[in-house]
């Protein structure tokens, strides 16, 4: 790391990376670096292949060619080495996944005490220490199906932070939730990103991307079709199918 | 918290939006026609009893004696002992046949999806003579008991990993991917994520197939094991009382397997599962 630039070694890196679903070409040669600490906000159409690209990262999806690296070792293929490297990146889901059985107590220390082997009162005394950060201590002994969907995703966000991981993937994080509770879960992430965590976050919230964002990137079609600073891109997008789409979305 | 509209309570409610004054005229028609219709055919039956004199003393006298019971209750207890053991073997193997055919480890997989299809197709009481007829002619040596309790545990271990990998497959994608994001094991999402909530989705119908065991057990007879309707052959014999002796065992069956499906009503209530009566 001593020989490193600025940057260091990025921390996500997406080389050449290709997939098909069937016959559809879901993802093209996308390359991709995410440095320390950025926050990289994924914006485009439905169908552009952004989720896909987010999930390739902790292989949730596998890819047909080309490499992901993290912190410049390939991605584990399988077995406890790709276990092992999903424990250190954060996973945040649009319909939340909190496990439907537990308490929201239990979902955010299964993982440390599972996978990182903490002590049950380390990891509960950790947990309420996440909950209060993402505010939903209160509701820390209640089965997910009692809160509201931002409280569910709040806590979910807790779980993720529960394995400290080295960066976080947010897919989605709010299209499934009601107008109201979008903010809550928001704010949470921009405390997330003030506090210098690596963050890759496909959303279709562009007010977010433009007062968080260190990158946008514009997927359209399985590729990336542009990308840059939100103030160059939402201002003075380049390319026809970025004017586009930031013309369909600010329609009203 | 969402909002969500209420969930049906009865199956009426399922089914039908709530009715207006005129069907509900009509819902009493209908209830006070049947009603009667219910009792005359009811009254009808116990008629029938009386005229062809199975209502008489000779017939129902015997279950005042404390040996009569005794002896039906020895054969309650041999009923509730293999349908226990059979019940537990084939809640152990079912799930075992389960993990096995959704291992993912083809031979494997395949080999359990072949015993459980075998199991799930073969009647009971063919499983039954093979334990009773053809398993003694190669030297091997079983008490009645688990000549019984072996084929019938067998036979509902096949329809309980389809109940469990129907419940399998209700568990959300979503869960199993959490999971995984999160670094857990295959075997530990399997035991800890997905199982438990497996299990809650399919109580219904795995205490269906308990009830199933308990019926299944009947046939006691082929290998002559003291169950309950074995115990009631023999008192029928013994007093020539036939109709008496089998109303009496049905009524027990039925308090049997009511019990039964409390139990799993109550279950299904801790835990959470909404059911449709």
């Amino acid at each position: 790391m001593q020989s490193a630039t600025e940057k260091g070694t990025p921390v996500i890196e997406l080389r050449h990376v290709e997939k098909h679903f069937g016959d559809l070409h879901v993802l093209r040669d996308v390359n991709l670096a995410v440095g320390r600490g950025e926050v990289l906000v994924v914006v485009g159409p439905s169908g552009s292949g952004k989720s896909t690209m987010c999930r390739t990262i902790n292989r949730l999806e596998t890819i047909d060619s080309g490499e992901i690296l993290i912190e410049g070792e390939p991605l584990p293929q399988e077995g406890r080495e790709l276990a092992r490297m999903r424990a250190e990146l954060g996973m945040v889901f649009q319909q939340f996944n909190l496990f439907a059985h537990m308490t929201v107590l239990d979902n955010v220390t299964l993982g440390p005490r599972d996978v990182l082997g903490v002590p049950r009162e380390e990891a509960e005394r950790q947990a309420m220490e996440l909950l209060e950060r993402v505010g939903v201590a209160e509701q820390a002994h209640k089965v997910p199906a009692q809160l509201s969907g931002g409280q569910q995703q709040r806590a979910a966000i807790a779980r993720s932070l529960a394995m400290r991981p080295k960066a976080m993937m947010f897919d989605e994080p709010t299209s499934a939730l009601d107008p109201e509770m979008i903010n809550e879960v928001l704010d949470v992430m921009v405390e997330l990103a003030r506090e210098g965590m690596t963050m890759v976050v496909v959303t279709h919230e562009m007010s977010f991307a433009r007062r968080v964002a260190d990158r946008v990137v514009f997927m359209a079609d399985g590729q990336i079709v542009e990308e840059g600073s939100p103030d160059e891109f939402f201002d003075h997008p380049r390319s026809q199918r970025a004017r586009d789409f930031l013309d369909s979305i600010r329609g009203h | 918290m969402k909002t969500r509209p209420p969930k049906p309570q009865t199956m009426r409610d399922a089914l039908y939006e709530a009715p207006g004054p005129r069907t509900r005229k009509r819902i009493a028609l209908g209830t006070a026609v049947s009603a009667v219709l219910v009792l005359l055919g009811a009254a009808a039956v116990v008629w029938q009893f009386y005229v062809t004199g199975q209502l008489s003393a000779r017939y129902w006298s015997f279950f005042l004696q404390w040996t009569t019971w005794r002896f039906l209750l020895q054969g309650l207890l041999g009923t509730v002992q293999v349908a226990a053991t059979a019940g537990v073997i084939a809640l152990v193997l079912g799930l075992l046949l389960m993990l096995g055919r959704t291992s993912g480890v083809r031979p494997l997989a395949a080999a359990c999806r072949v015993v459980t299809d075998f199991f799930r197709g073969v009647p009971s009481l063919l499983l039954i003579y093979f334990f009773f007829l053809v398993v003694p002619q190669y030297g091997v040596k079983m008490p009645s008991f688990w000549m019984l309790t072996l084929p019938v545990a067998l036979a509902a271990s096949g329809v309980l990993a389809e109940v469990f990998r129907a419940g399998v497959n209700a568990v959300p994608r979503g869960q199993v991917e959490a999971a995984k994001s999160i670094g857990l094991s295959p075997a530990r999402t399997m035991f800890k994520i997905v199982l438990p909530q497996a299990v809650r989705y399919v109580i219904p119908s795995l205490i269906a197939q308990l009830v199933v065991v308990v019926k299944d057990t009947t046939v006691a007879y082929v290998v002559s094991y003291p169950d309950l309707m074995q115990n009631a052959r023999v008192l029928i014999t013994r007093y020539d009382a036939l109709v008496s002796m089998y109303l009496v065992v049905a009524v027990v069956y039925i308090l049997i397997n009511y019990a039964i499906n409390r139990a799993s009503v109550y279950v299904a209530h801790r835990t959470g599962v909404k059911i449709i009566r």
